[in-house]
């Protein structure tokens, strides 16, 4: 066992202390190529006939990259066309060193059997391993332990197999060495522009430092960054402030500075002028000087947008920046001003947009414009800018010297026609940070093998539940089935009822690819006509989902109860199941209203009924809230996917009996894993709103001679029910939707961390979420603690670390929160689709919110909310009024009131193919020279081009 | 970056081992002259030095007489070197006592104790260096002093530290393993017949892998005792060389 | 052992053998025992050496961690002792058995070594005032037999020539912070000076005589003893009485000069030494406690 291991020690100072730590070399780590006779290694990675068409390279061979190409052309590398990759253990400790999410993906590259790509550790083979020798700084030691490999792979595959490897790096001194020791290198432009399959990879390439120089004049633009060095000390002694930068979306010359203060304390710091943001992009983390206070500024209110080449001389942008100057007035406007001084942590991601094509004929460079407008403009280089126009494509962000005005990029890739059904939802998920590729190889890995049966061992410390009659009721279409439910009647005159939740956590167990994909993604998102599962189809549609007639692991939250729904007993368990039936609403509430049906499922139904209405009242009295939001549903053409009708949707007796249920066994769930692990239980909370939020609601009470009490939960949900008004039955509705806004977003949090656990929203003291593990992760990681809680899963070390658990919850509110943006994005994107052939339309609306020169107006018919202007770039504003107490608007004598009727055209403004909108204007009532005439005479509307 | 990949994909640790693979021993018995009984013991970097005096008359308190075996008395200690960061002084420490009575345990499970009524038996570890399964040098260190002092054992006694990473037990931890957190298993056994003289287990573990990672800890132990046997036979080779003479 | 147990009879044989400078175990009166000398044994040390000096082993290890220098010497780096007399040794160190012992010795050593003519204390200043380089030696008494200070003096002239103090800079900010660079490289780094790094000699009165590297059974029959410490120069810089009994000025001047020759010529071979170890580099073979 140890006999063939030489022992070499390797001295590492770290800080102060010495570590030194034991390094053992091998004889037992194979090449990995198949024509290797030597190596003993049964199932080799890289294929005895790599076929790569190269002009360069045109015997077969293997790709060694170095660890910068590895990060910067991470794109190129993972093309499917770049195979039969060697990736040395030093790369990879390096990469991973330097760069997380790179580090992911070339793991992931190494997953896919169909790259074949190999590592070689050969850090721990006796002959490729080298000491670092003195002097030799540490990336000297690496690229010579790269070159050493390369070295010994060349003498080590037999000449007979005539493979051949070969070096990328974009170091020339490292080639030089290479090349000198007779090695095969290419610098990695050289080499994917001689491939012979695929000319268009080189895009996809990253700039390098050499080939940004030529692109930018050599004119110095902007201020050099510190150093990361002088940064934290200035950071330390007080001079530069930490923050992250946040652009300001209509105006490119100005930004804030976001400043974490002690505990929730803020400041925002603002920047104002090219130089003075110095470079820094939307979310970069940056150190800040604050000017002295002379040169403080207000923050403009003019709206800028870059125009691209145009202003490419600088004596246009300078203009424009005294122009901001000038606007500066009131001493008590201006605001803490400071101009950034380094860049501490670049935050770029890939961003989506559209090329604007250089004026000049064949020029290869070209400004991209990203669909974000907080992020400048990208430099890129392309020679397919005539097929890229018109596309939404994807660029990275290279660097951004400080002789450039724009930031330099490559593009990735094309995501298809902009206005494309397709291509914008992928923008949309790619905009909202929506982790939406395929699952990777890796992940997939770790799926149950099919055909999959329920062995004695998974029988293990689980019941036996196949006979009680349960079945499911889900919105119509649904695949991914959470939970059923049964109830049956009990000999001593009892009711037993079951939630029967699908028991994802069998499946993923924790740490591996699959689960850590799962976290990552935290949610599935529901898209109009699509889904992007958090966990893959096999589990979502098939195993984890609870259908009906097939056999299915369950979590099953039992409760005896008398016939006034009050809990005798609870009990948790791991089960198997068999659901008898899967039901939509509609169909359940049929069978429950139908008195000709008496079938086991159906009693079991009017059961569960009874006791949720019980359920509900209970709740209800305990001042639960009713809120409402208008919710649309597309009716999809079964072919194109396109939306041909639009409704909101409707809430049947059945909605309610799932939802009491469910929040039952939430609420049980949340006090079991509380009560056994009360530092590490994953809760949900949902805090009071400050009464400050409720002010606009008092308001609106106030102008229809209403009072909303807003004390406590109870006393809101009373008022409201009270708050009627003759002759506007759409008028409680509206209040509804008014208090919905004034709430506070409920969250994930690690009951170790928090004191505050009450849900406001639904006047429960704790609660969690339990009963949808198929589409939430917090559930996974709840059905995990109660596992572990009935003795029937084992619990490892990250479930119990309360800091751990705290990262993961910030995680999951990041992409729940993501997940509604997108949501709503979608649904916006499919009304704007289904207004596009429409023409223009004449609705009746509600008015929601006056604002200072608009009125945002809600039409009940489409759950559709848009804004009418008052004011207008080209014309003459009329005159406007705005009171803030009642709050109202006066427009020209009209008189605008919240809750106002009104009559408004609505309209696709498709003016700017990035960025189409839903416009309005109004109708009635009428006011001269602010509203417009009847659609059918003529479309003025399309004039008003207004700006938000 | 977050901490040490202690696994990596291809099956490597962080210093090349596999996961069952233990670190390299060595050892000498004899290294002193003065004590009864002595010997030195590498395992990878950890460096113990173990010394045994006795049986002889029990020191100090006459309470301390058992009449029907002998006192094991030990003592663990740490170099004030030893470790990466400075210790400030060598013993007396919770840890150390805690450890020394570890040992005490151990060997107590090991010595034929009831051949030696009325006496005493020292037993006096120190780490020289420290780098991960302190425990287990000592135990290792300690069985061949004992054996060097020429006291009668039931058999080797042998100790390996195993973890738990990724599902998969490592065997004979290092430092910057143990610190990696997680479980961390102890286990000193009687080889031949495959009794347990000690078993410790920090962090939370569920049952169900408690059998792999005993398995795992029996194994090591077991390839432990193998390289203690060389030792004890090469030791024995040498004397009798040297003596023959 | 610490002590050992005499008869009249055995006393009076060594007595009258040393009279004839004709020792127990065959030396000499200024003679040593057979000495063995290894550096860089414990890896986890910044510098370390073992001795053995017949049957007396020790081991030191130094280890360099950064402090601020003290108030009245505020250029200088500082040395700190301890010497940890461990049950290993004897049973009677056992517990807190050898704290006295511990201190005794190392009080002493603070007293010969951590002094500006035996140690270049300047060169282990960082910034004046605020950071200097402190060297904790650590010693460790394996076993003893008789003559310790000389074998631990040894030990550590030889672990401070061995040591490798990591190279650091202060980059100084320019609003004045100072923030303390370590160098990425770890071949550079600094070395002690240990030329004037002096020995320490102890001289026991035995009968008329005195004899250098006393055995603990030759100790048993000596009134008191002398420690001197002595640079490669000769340079006597301290002295010190030893033991219970008590010397007359005469044969402290005799053993001042015995001291100061032996000394003297101590350093050469041990530097030689010292090198010739130095010169092999990474190639040299261990030994350790192996062989």
């Amino acid at each position: 066992m140890l006999k063939y291991k030489t022992f070499v020690k390797k001295t590492r100072s770290g800080g102060i202390l010495k570590v030194v730590r034991e390094h053992y070399l091998r004889d037992d780590i194979w090449c990995g190529s198949e024509v290797c006779v030597e190596c003993k290694d049964e199932t080799p990675v890289l294929e005895k006939d790599p076929c790569m068409e190269s002009n360069l390279c045109t015997f077969p061979h293997y790709l060694i990259p170095d660890t910068n190409v590895v990060l910067h052309q991470i794109d190129v590398l993972e093309d499917r066309l770049i195979r039969n990759v060697i990736i040395l253990q030093t790369v990879l400790q390096e990469v991973r060193h330097r760069s997380a999410p790179v580090y992911k993906r070339i793991k992931d590259a190494i997953h896919t059997k169909e790259k074949n790509f190999y590592t070689f550790t050969n850090e721990h083979h006796r002959e490729t391993f080298i000491e670092r020798e003195p002097g030799e700084s540490a990336n000297d030691r690496n690229d010579r332990a790269i070159r050493v490999a390369v070295q010994w792979y060349s003498k080590h595959i037999p000449d007979s197999a005539n493979i051949k490897v070969v070096l990328l790096t974009n170091d020339r001194l490292n080639k030089e060495k290479a090349e000198q020791a007779g090695l095969i290198a290419y610098k990695c432009e050289e080499y994917i522009k001689s491939l012979i399959a695929n000319p268009e990879l080189i895009d996809q390439l990253a700039l390098t430092s050499d080939d940004k120089n030529e692109i930018t004049s050599s004119k110095i633009l902007f201020p050099e960054h510190l150093p990361l060095s002088q940064i934290q000390a200035g950071i330390k002694s007080g001079k530069y402030i930490q923050g992250t930068f946040r652009a300001n979306r209509d105006n490119y010359l100005e930004g804030n500075v976001f400043v974490q203060g002690e505990g929730d304390e803020s400041t925002e710091i603002l920047l104002q002028g090219l130089q003075q943001l110095n470079r820094a992009v939307h979310q970069d983390v940056v150190a800040v000087e604050l000017l002295p206070r002379k040169d403080w500024v207000a923050p403009s209110a003019v709206v800028l947008q870059d125009d691209g080449p145009k202003a490419e001389d600088d004596e246009q942008e300078e203009e424009e920046e005294k122009k901001l100057q000038m606007k500066q007035v009131a001493q008590q406007a201006l605001k803490p001003t400071g101009r950034v001084v380094g860049i501490i942590k670049r935050n770029w991601r890939p961003y989506c947009g559209m090329l604007s094509v250089s004026l000049i004929k064949q020029a290869t460079r070209h400004l991209f414009t990203p669909a974000d407008r907080r992020i400048p403009k990208i430099r890129i280089e392309t020679r397919r800018a005539d097929s890229l126009a018109g596309q939404r494509i994807m660029v990275a962000i290279d660097g951004w010297p400080k002789n450039s005005r724009y930031p330099n990029g490559h593009f990735m890739k094309s995501l298809g026609s902009a206005g494309d059904r397709e291509t914008e939802t992928e923008v949309l998920l790619l905009e909202h940070d929506v982790p939406h590729l395929p699952f990777s190889q890796n992940v997939l890995s770790f799926l149950p093998k099919m055909p999959w049966t329920i062995t004695d061992d998974v029988m293990k410390n689980r019941v036996d539940l196949r006979h009680l009659c349960v079945c499911s009721v889900d919105p119509p279409g649904c695949t991914d089935i959470d939970d059923a439910l049964h109830c049956r009647d009990l000999e001593n005159g009892n009711l037993e009822v079951g939630v029967h939740i699908a028991d994802v956590s069998h499946f993923i167990r924790p740490g591996n690819a699959l689960d850590q994909e799962a976290a990552n993604r935290g949610t599935t998102v529901y898209l109009c006509g699509m889904r992007i599962d958090m966990v893959p189809e096999l589990l979502s549609s098939n195993l984890c989902s609870l259908r009906s007639d097939v056999e299915r692991l369950a979590f099953s939250c039992i409760w005896e109860m008398n016939h006034n729904a009050e809990i005798l007993n609870t009990r948790f368990t791991k089960s198997v199941i068999n659901s008898k039936a899967s039901l939509t609403y509609a169909e359940a509430q049929m069978r429950i209203d139908d008195t000709s049906m008496n079938d086991d499922i159906t009693k079991s139904l009017r059961g569960l009924n009874k006791l949720a209405k019980i359920l509900k009242a209970g709740r209800i009295e305990k001042g639960a809230l009713t809120l409402s939001s208008p919710e649309v549903r597309f009716h999809m053409d079964s072919e194109t996917h396109d939306p041909i009708d639009l409704q909101t949707k409707q809430l049947m007796e059945t909605n309610s009996m799932v939802e009491e249920f469910m929040l039952l066994a939430n609420i049980s769930v949340a006090q079991k894993i509380y009560d056994e692990f009360s530092e590490c239980a994953l809760l949900r909370k949902h805090p009071s709103p400050p009464s400050s939020n409720y002010d606009i609601l008092h308001k609106a009470a106030k102008a229809k001679n209403l009072v909303i009490h807003t004390e406590s939960a109870k006393e809101l949900a009373d008022s409201l029910n009270d708050a009627e008004i003759d002759g506007f039955p759409y008028f409680n509705t509206l209040l509804r939707i008014l208090t919905t806004r004034c709430m506070m977003q409920a969250v994930y949090f690690c009951s170790g961390l928090d004191s505050d656990f009450r849900h406001y929203g639904l006047a429960t003291p704790i609660y969690t979420h339990f009963t949808s593990p198929i589409r939430r992760y917090s559930d996974i990681i709840v059905h995990r603690l109660l596992a572990v809680a009935i003795g029937a899963d084992s619990t490892y070390p990250t479930l119990m670390d309360k800091h751990k658990q705290a990262a993961l919850c910030n995680n999951l509110n990041y992409r729940h929160k993501m997940a509604q943006y997108a949501q709503r994005s979608s649904v916006a994107f499919h009304t704007q689709l289904f207004f596009k052939n429409r023409g223009i339309l004449n609705e009746e609306g509600f008015i929601l919110f006056v604002r200072k020169n608009a009125i945002i107006i809600l039409i009940p018919k489409f759950g559709l909310e848009g804004t009418v202007f008052f004011e207008n770039k080209n014309k003459p504003s009329p005159k406007m009024v705005f009171n803030e107490e009642i709050p109202t608007l006066t427009v020209e004598g009209h008189t605008f009131n919240m809750f106002d009727c009104v009559r408004v055209t609505i309209s696709l403004d498709a003016s700017n193919i990035q960025h189409q909108k839903i416009r309005m204007a109004l109708l009635e009532p009428v006011i001269p020279g602010v509203s417009v005439p009847p659609p059918d005479s003529e479309p003025e509307a399309k004039k008003m081009k207004l700006d938000r | 970056m977050a901490g040490l990949e202690l696994l990596s994909d291809q099956g490597y640790r962080l210093d090349g081992r596999k996961s069952t693979e233990l670190r390299k021993i060595q050892a000498r018995m004899g290294v002193f002259d003065q004590a009864d009984g002595s010997a030195y013991l590498e395992q990878g970097r950890t460096i113990a030095l173990a010394v045994v005096y006795g049986p002889h008359d029990v020191r100090g308190s006459r309470a301390k007489i058992q009449h029907d075996r002998a006192v094991i008395n030990c003592q663990y200690s740490m170099a004030t070197f030893s470790t990466a960061e400075r210790k400030r002084r060598p013993h007396g420490d919770r840890k150390s006592t805690e450890m020394s009575l570890h040992l005490k345990e151990t060997f107590e499970a090991a010595i034929l104790t009831h051949l030696y009524p009325r006496s005493q038996i020292d037993i006096y570890v120190k780490i020289l260096q420290s780098d991960g399964g302190n425990y287990s040098a000592c135990v290792n260190a300690a069985t061949l002093a004992v054996i060097d002092a020429g006291i009668p054992m039931r058999d080797y006694v042998c100790a390996c530290t195993v973890g738990f990473v990724d599902d998969t037990p490592l065997a004979d931890m290092n430092h910057a393993e143990e610190s990696g957190g997680g479980t961390n298993l102890a286990l000193a056994l009687l080889p031949r017949g495959g009794q347990i003289a000690l078993l410790q287990m920090d962090a939370r573990l569920h049952q169900d892998h408690l059998d792999t990672l005993m398995e795992a800890a029996m194994t090591a132990c077991k390839g432990v005792s193998k390289v203690l046997d060389e030792v004890v036979r090469q030791h024995l080779q040498e004397t009798v060389i040297l003596t023959g003479e | 052992m610490a002590t050992v147990q005499i008869s009249e009879a055995e006393k009076l044989y060594v007595v009258h053998g040393v009279r004839d400078d004709l020792r127990v175990d065959g030396r000499g009166c200024e003679d040593y025992r057979h000495t063995e000398i290894e550096t860089d044994v414990v890896s986890n040390t910044d510098g370390s050496a073992k001795v053995t000096l017949g049957h007396t082993n020790v081991l030191v290890g130094i280890k360099a961690e950064i402090g601020k220098p003290k108030p009245m010497l505020p250029d200088e780096g500082y040395l700190e002792f301890f010497v940890d007399c461990s049950a290993n040794a004897t049973p009677e160190f056992e517990g807190r058995g050898g704290e006295g012992l511990g201190i005794e010795l190392s009080n002493t050593l603070y007293k010969v070594f951590s002094n500006k003519q035996s140690v270049d204390l300047k060169s282990l200043c960082i910034s004046p005032g605020e950071h200097c380089w402190v060297l904790y030696v650590d010693v460790l008494l394996l076993q003893c037999d008789g003559n310790l200070f000389d074998a631990i003096s040894v030990a550590i002239k030889a672990a401070l020539f061995n040591t490798k103090i990591p190279k650091v800079r202060i980059a100084e900010e320019e609003d004045g912070g100072k923030e303390i660079e370590l160098s990425d490289d770890p071949y550079d780094c600094v070395r002690v000076n240990v030329e004037n790094v002096p020995c320490i000699v102890t001289l026991c009165k035995i009968g008329h005589r005195h004899v250098v590297d006393a055995t603990l059974q030759e100790k048993a029959c000596s009134v008191a003893s002398l420690l001197i410490s002595v640079t490669h120069k000769g340079l006597v810089t301290c002295v010190r009485k030893l033991g219970g009994g008590s010397l007359d000025p005469e044969s402290i001047f005799e053993m001042t000069e015995t001291g100061k020759r032996v000394g003297k010529a101590l350093h050469a071979p041990l530097m030689e030494l010292l090198q010739k170890e130095e010169s092999l580099g990474s190639k040299r073979q261990k030994v350790g406690f192996l062989g």
